[in-house]
This record gives structure tokens, C-alpha cells and sequence, in this order.
């Protein structure tokens, strides 16, 4: 039971660290703090490992810490430092941050009432994170649609995949090495090549404004 | 029957051509080796997968390691698409890319960039048909985005790098949709069955299905519908694939509208089956309902307005896929059977009509239709292929599409949806009227001085004579293993229902249901009238199948 809650509590602290990565003011901040909230991701894979007894969630906590907390946020600091001085990185959001809280707020209030209609065994004990999870999935989304900077985006895709890492470890701790793998395969190769869009994009087109990237409408 | 060597030929020759492109040095390699691991590569691809499409056909369940690879009914028909239409469209980018590099549009690496990716592209798009690992499934849908990403930008221009930074994220995005309803259902089955490691494969979960908790079952198709339904094009989640297909070279786009759409939508399509089985087919079909009829109604509009080539037949595939969820949402076994002839119809019509496009392309510099006028008089054959791929889409007989949309609606009286009827024939209607006005202006206008006469190469026509030839084909008589095939697959889609056997013979069941439902009301001599003419409609449908 004890174990649950530390589970629990520590979906919290990753609702906490995704707010962060998704209100600080520089790409640079943000791959910090996302390297961050992929530790707390790291230690819910662990205590679950604890919990349940599955030998997969502490291999699957070590290649999480290889990929998401090194790996990833090495290659944006990477595709940072490549990028034109001239091209500004860090544009502020659509919205401001207290409008960006609350949407929050209300994307977490809908996941937890969503997963209280579900009655599955083995999500029973872990339904706040579980929750959890989900929103943070929606967390992820809406990085994708209130940042301005390109580059700002690629963070949001990189917090959906931590939260259908989260309800993966969560729904299916048994699961064979190969779904991990492929979760973890894909979060690298997509962030590589969307890495590299955005430096073209620097590189080519000397913007990495959403808003400049509107000429194809209609 | 053994068919692992044919299928290990089938994924290794794209997967080999890739690995070799990719070692050798772009700028001392000439065009031309590029080019021939290119046509081996293709030649690989089309002998094995007809091959093993045949053999689905035939009736064979082809199982290949183990069960991580699995050609049924089904998954053949799709196969068979990229049989087709990789090859036609891969030879057609040989001369399409000698152009742009002519035209000084394309640099050498960029030429090599183009046949990797292209490689690739193939590659995942077989895994994604073949797999019955329902993760795999999802990793090779998400591998087709990042495969195609650098061909949509392969011209490095800001709209051709805008229009692939818009596909990758909303596809990647709504991918991610499709992943969390992946592993919901993992995680629903692993609960279920007895050995978790089986739970990832589709013909495992299939028959437990009816045991899984139906609330996450639910939103887990809500999941696949939306994440897998991007990649397919559905409204709202299409925003990507007009600019997608608009930036992208020609054999991309019918690469991409011809083969990708209906690969996401054969993903979206075992996800059905798995919650038909579980909650049954009224919850999978009004999601499919809802999310078809928005797409046609705003897609046909849209084709309407267009003034560019390439974006108007990029909306027209948003429409049609929106035809192929009606399709599926109407359901019952005429609909099902439509639903996939128009996958098959339309993904070779809009191969085809990409294709021609690029003919266009190359001949005007413009895919602006306004200063598209006299294809006909400017370029004799490509015009003829054009008003003929035209005249095809609009779903005008003797094509193959006309066939799929007479079942379409078929299916809608049988089902009595009439307001869905209703609106798609009025979209139907809309883009009629744009297809038939593309024909009278850009093939038959008057042609301007400016614009050099004769006809693209043959190496070029050669592919769309072979695809138009085959919409003809289908649309005049549907070969007998392939409609015994779309009938396999039918029974498998309707599988959740358990009485339709694989060997059954559905097309009769799905005539038979037009009757059926209608004779116990027929209290008046206006509904007998109404009966007694869908009777000879059947009789129609019949002598066509036969």
C-alpha cells in the first residue's frame, strides 16, 4: 500500500515538472527540466518495479534514464547550440501562464473523473496516477498548441510519450522488453528527426515561429 | 506452405535498398546506380508481394515469424495496393527526379536523400499491413511519418519545410493518440489471458476480446480512431495532409494518398473488429459515422474551392477516406465489402491522378489550374489520362470507384441511414461538379503559346497507363480471387459477430440483406415498388461480381 502512494505521489511531482518544462522562458530551461521530470519518470518505473516484483520495470527504468533523461535532452541542447544566433529560440506562448495553469487544472479534473469509470485489476491501487498519466499525455497537447517556438513544441511531444510510458508501466508492468523497446526506439527517432527539421528550418527558412509558418493555409 | 523466404525478400529488398543507398557517397555516386537499386528494389517488392497476395487470395493464413507477421484476407488487400502502386509510382519517379535535377530543383544529395527515404517509406508501410503485433502495428505507423517527413521537405523551400514540420507534429501527435489506445487494449488483453506475452498479438486478443473491460475498450477505440485517424486524414485531425501532399513531389503524394491513407485506415480497421467483438458494432460504427460524414462534407467543399492541382486532389483524398469511414460506419456486410473497394478503387485512382499531376507539373512549372488550361493539346496522352483519372474520381462508370460508391449507397438504403445518404450524395454532387470543371478547363481549355508542345516520356506515361488500365479493369469485372478476397476479408471484419464464416459467401449475404430488411414492411404498393427495384439492382451487382 505504502508503495502505491509513493507511486502516486510521485505522478504528482510529474504533473509539477511537465508545468515547468512547459512555462519556462528558454528551450535551454525547458531540456534541464525536462531532463528532470524523466528522473521522476525513472523513480515511478523503479517503485513500481518494487511494488509489483516485475524484473521488466527496473530494465525499463535504467533504459529510461539512458534515453529520456541523457539522451533526449542532449540532443535538443545539441540542436540548440547548432542553431543561427540570429534565429530567436525562445518565443513566449499564445497564452499566458496563468491561462496555461488552468487548462491544466481542468485537463486533470477531466482525466481523473475518465479513468474513475474504469475497473481494471491491475490499475485498481494506482488510479491517481493512472490519471495522472493521461493528463499528462493532454499536458503534452497542449504544449504542441500554445507554443510559439517550434523548437518549444518538440518538449510537448516528448511529455505525451512520458505519459503513455507512465500508463504502460502501469496498465502492463509485465510487458515484454519489446514494447519498451519500442516506445523508447521511437522517442529517440523522433526526436532526432524533428531535431533536424528545426535546425532546417533555422537554417532555411531563418524562423522558428509558428505564427511565420502559416502560408500553406486554406 | 512455408512463406517466410518470400516475405523476408518482400521487407529485405526495401529495407537493403535503404541500408545501400545510405553507404554510399552522394556526391561521387551517379543518378543512375541509385537508380537501378531503385527498380531492383521495386522488382523485389512487386514479385513478392503479389506473390504473397495471391496466396492470401487463394485462401492461405500466412503466418511468418511465428506470429509477428500475419497475411490475412484482410491485410492481402493492402498488400496488394503497395504491390501496385509502389512500383508504378517508384518508376515514375525516375523520370520525375531526373527533371527536377534538370530543372536544378534537386541537388545530388538531395536525390539520394529521395530514394532512401523512399526506401524506407515502403519498408514501413509493409510492416505496418504485415504485423500482427498490434505494438509493431504502431511503431511502423509511426516509422511511415518519420520515413516520409524528409521526402515531403526533400525540396528544402520554407512551404516545402512548413508542410513537413506540419506533418510531422500533428502526425507524430495524433500517433501518440494511437499508441495510448494500443496500450490500453495490451494492458486490457494482458488482464485477460492467460499469458501476457500473447496479449500483443491481434489474433490472440480477437477471441478474448468479449472478456476485456468494455469502459477502457471504449476509449481505447477512441484513442485508435483519433491517433491512427490522423495518419488516415480523417476531419478534424487533416489539417497536415493537404500541404503534406501539395509540397511533396508527385510520386510522393500518390504514395502517400494511395497507400499510406488506407494502411492507417486498415490499422483503424483491426481496432473496429477488436471493439465490435467487445462492445459491439453500434459504438465503433457511430464513431466511424460521425467522423466520415464530417470529413466528406467539409472535404467536398473544399475540393470545390481549391485553385491548386495538387491541394484540390489532396482534399478530394480527405473526402474519400471520409466515404471509407460512411463506409464502415454504416456497416453490415454490403457496407464493409464497400468500404473496402473503395480502398482499393481510390487509393489506385489517386495514385494514378498524382501521378498526372506531376506530368502537369512538369510541363506548366505551375500547379495553379487558373494558368492550367489545353492538357489535351499541349500533352495528347497525359491529357486523355487526365480527363480519363478525372472522369474516374468523380466516380463515373465504367471506373472502378463507381462500383464502390453504388455498393456505398446500396449499403446506406439497406441500413436505412438516410440522412448520411443524404449528405454525402450532396458532397458527391459538389465534387462532381469540380472534377468535371477541372476537365473543361485545365484538359480541354485552350491551351497558351508559351507552353512547348509533346507529351512527357513514355517511362513516365507507362505507370499511368498501367494504373488507369487497372481502375478499368476493376470497374468492368472484378477478377473472381479478388472478389472472393474482399469477401474473405469482410467475413473478417465481421468476425465480431461470429456467423460469418471466412469461406462464406458474403457478396449473396450482403445482396441478400437489401431484401431482407425491407420485405417484412412492405405494407404498401410504393415499398413493394421500392423493393422490387433494388431486386434489380442486385441482379446488376451480381452479374458485375460475377
Amino acid at each position: 500500500m505504502l508503495g502505491y502512494s509513493l507511486v502516486n505521489a510521485l505522478g504528482a511531482c510529474l504533473i509539477i515538472t511537465s508545468m515547468t518544462v512547459v512555462l519556462a522562458k528558454t528551450v535551454r530551461a525547458s531540456a534541464c527540466l525536462y531532463s528532470l521530470q524523466s528522473l521522476v519518470l525513472v523513480a515511478i518505473l523503479a517503485s513500481l518495479g518494487f511494488v509489483t516484483g516485475s524484473g521488466e520495470l527496473f530494465t525499463w527504468s535504467a533504459t529510461a534514464f539512458v534515453t529520456k533523461v541523457v539522451l533526449v535532452p542532449a540532443i535538443l541542447l545539441f540542436t540548440l547550440k547548432k542553431i543561427d544566433n540570429n534565429v530567436n529560440t525562445d518565443l513566449t506562448p499564445k497564452i499566458n501562464p496563468m491561462k496555461a495553469v488552468a487548462l491544466v487544472a481542468v485537463e486533470v479534473f477531466i482525466c481523473f473523473v475518465a479513468v474513475s469509470g474504469i475497473d481494471l485489476p491491475t490499475a485498481v491501487e494506482a488510479k491517481p496516477a493512472l490519471a495522472v498519466s493521461l493528463a499528462h499525455f493532454f499536458i503534452g497537447l497542449t504544449c504542441i498548441v500554445i507554443q510559439r517556438s517550434i523548437f518549444k513544441q518538440i518538449f510537448g511531444y516528448c511529455l505525451m510519450e512520458n505519459g503513455s510510458h507512465v500508463a504502460l508501466a502501469l496498465l502492463a508492468p509485465q510487458a515484454p522488453e519489446l514494447v519498451e523497446i519500442g516506445v523508447a526506439t521511437d522517442a529517440i527517432f523522433a526526436v532526432i528527426i524533428l531535431s533536424v527539421l528545426v535546425w532546417r528550418m533555422a537554417h532555411y527558412a531563418h524562423t522558428l515561429d509558428a505564427d511565420d509558418l502559416c502560408e500553406l493555409k486554406g | 506452405m512455408d512463406y517466410t523466404f518470400l516475405f523476408l525478400i518482400l521487407i529485405g529488398c526495401p529495407f537493403g535498398a535503404a541500408i545501400l543507398t545510405a553507404v554510399l557517397p552522394s556526391k561521387s555516386t551517379p543518378r543512375a546506380v541509385y537508380s537501378g537499386i531503385h527498380v531492383l528494389e521495386l522488382a523485389g517488392v512487386a514479385a513478392a508481394g503479389l506473390a504473397l497476395t495471391v496466396a492470401a487470395f487463394m485462401g492461405d493464413d500466412i503466418f511468418v515469424f511465428g506470429e509477428w507477421f500475419h497475411i490475412d484476407g484482410l491485410s492481402a488487400l493492402f498488400l496488394g495496393l503497395i504491390a501496385i502502386i509502389a512500383p508504378c509510382t517508384g518508376i515514375y519517379s525516375l523520370p520525375y527526379i531526373k527533371h527536377d535535377v534538370e530543372d536544378k530543383k534537386l541537388e545530388p544529395s538531395q536525390v539520394k536523400q529521395y530514394y532512401l527515404f523512399y526506401s524506407l517509406f515502403v519498408f514501413s508501410m509493409i510492416l505496418a499491413v504485415s504485423s500482427n503485433n498490434i505494438i509493431m502495428m504502431w511503431v511502423s505507423v509511426e516509422a511511415t511519418t518519420l520515413s516520409t517527413v524528409f521526402l515531403v521537405g526533400v525540396y528544402r523551400t520554407k512551404l516545402a519545410l512548413e508542410a513537413a514540420w506540419k506533418y510531422v507534429i500533428v502526425c507524430t501527435a495524433g500517433v501518440a493518440f494511437g499508441m495510448f489506445g494500443t496500450l490500453l487494449v495490451y494492458a486490457n488483453a494482458a488482464d485477460v489471458m492467460a499469458d501476457a506475452h500473447q496479449a500483443v498479438f491481434w489474433t490472440e486478443i480477437l477471441p478474448n476480446a468479449p472478456l476485456m473491460d468494455h469502459s477502457l475498450m471504449m476509449i481505447a477505440f477512441v484513442f485508435a480512431a483519433i491517433g491512427f485517424g490522423t495518419k488516415a486524414g480523417l476531419f478534424p485531425m487533416h489539417t497536415w495532409l493537404p500541404d503534406a501532399h501539395s509540397e511533396a513531389p508527385s510520386p510522393v503524394s500518390a504514395l502517400l494518398s494511395g497507400v499510406l491513407l488506407k494502411c492507417a485506415i486498415l490499422i483503424v480497421l483491426r481496432f473496429f473488429i477488436l471493439t465490435a467483438a467487445n462492445v459491439g458494432d453500434t459504438f465503433p460504427q457511430t464513431v466511424m459515422l460521425i467522423l466520415g460524414v464530417l470529413s466528406v462534407a467539409y472535404a467536398a467543399f473544399e475540393v470545390y474551392r481549391q485553385n491548386d492541382l495538387k491541394r484540390k486532389l489532396a482534399y478530394s483524398s480527405c473526402e474519400n477516406i471520409g466515404i471509407i469511414a460512411v463506409c464502415f460506419g454504416i456497416g453490415g456486410p454490403l457496407g464493409i465489402i464497400a468500404g473496402l473497394v473503395h480502398c482499393i478503387a481510390h487509393g489506385l485512382t489517386k495514385a494514378l491522378m498524382f501521378c498526372l499531376s506531376g506530368n502537369v507539373m512538369m510541363k506548366y512549372r505551375t500547379r495553379d489550374l487558373s494558368k492550367i488550361s489545353g492538357i489535351i493539346s499541349v500533352a495528347p496522352v497525359t491529357g486523355v489520362l487526365f480527363a480519363a483519372g478525372c472522369l474516374a474520381l468523380a466516380g463515373f462508370p465504367p471506373f472502378a470507384m463507381f462500383l464502390s460508391e453504388m455498393l456505398m449507397i446500396l449499403a446506406g438504403v439497406a441500413a436505412q441511414t438516410w440522412w448520411v445518404l443524404v449528405i454525402v450524395l450532396v458532397a458527391l454532387v459538389v465534387v462532381i461538379m469540380a472534377l468535371i470543371r477541372m476537365i473543361t478547363g485545365a484538359a480541354l481549355g485552350r491551351a497558351s503559346e508559351e507552353i512547348g508542345r509533346g507529351d512527357v516520356s513514355a517511362l513516365a506515361l507507362a505507370p499511368e497507363v498501367i494504373l488507369l488500365a487497372v481502375v478499368l479493369l476493376l470497374g468492368v469485372a472484378l477478377p473472381g480471387p479478388l472478389a472472393g478476397s474482399i469477401e474473405e476479408a469482410g467475413a473478417i471484419v465481421m468476425s465480431y459477430e461470429g456467423e460469418n464464416s471466412a469461406n462464406g459467401d458474403l457478396f449473396a449475404d450482403a445482396l441478400a440483406a437489401l431484401g431482407t430488411q425491407d420485405q417484412p414492411e412492405l405494407d404498401d404498393v410504393s415499398e413493394m415498388s421500392d423493393v422490387s427495384e433494388v431486386s434489380d439492382v442486385q441482379e446488376e451487382i451480381e452479374e458485375v461480381f460475377e
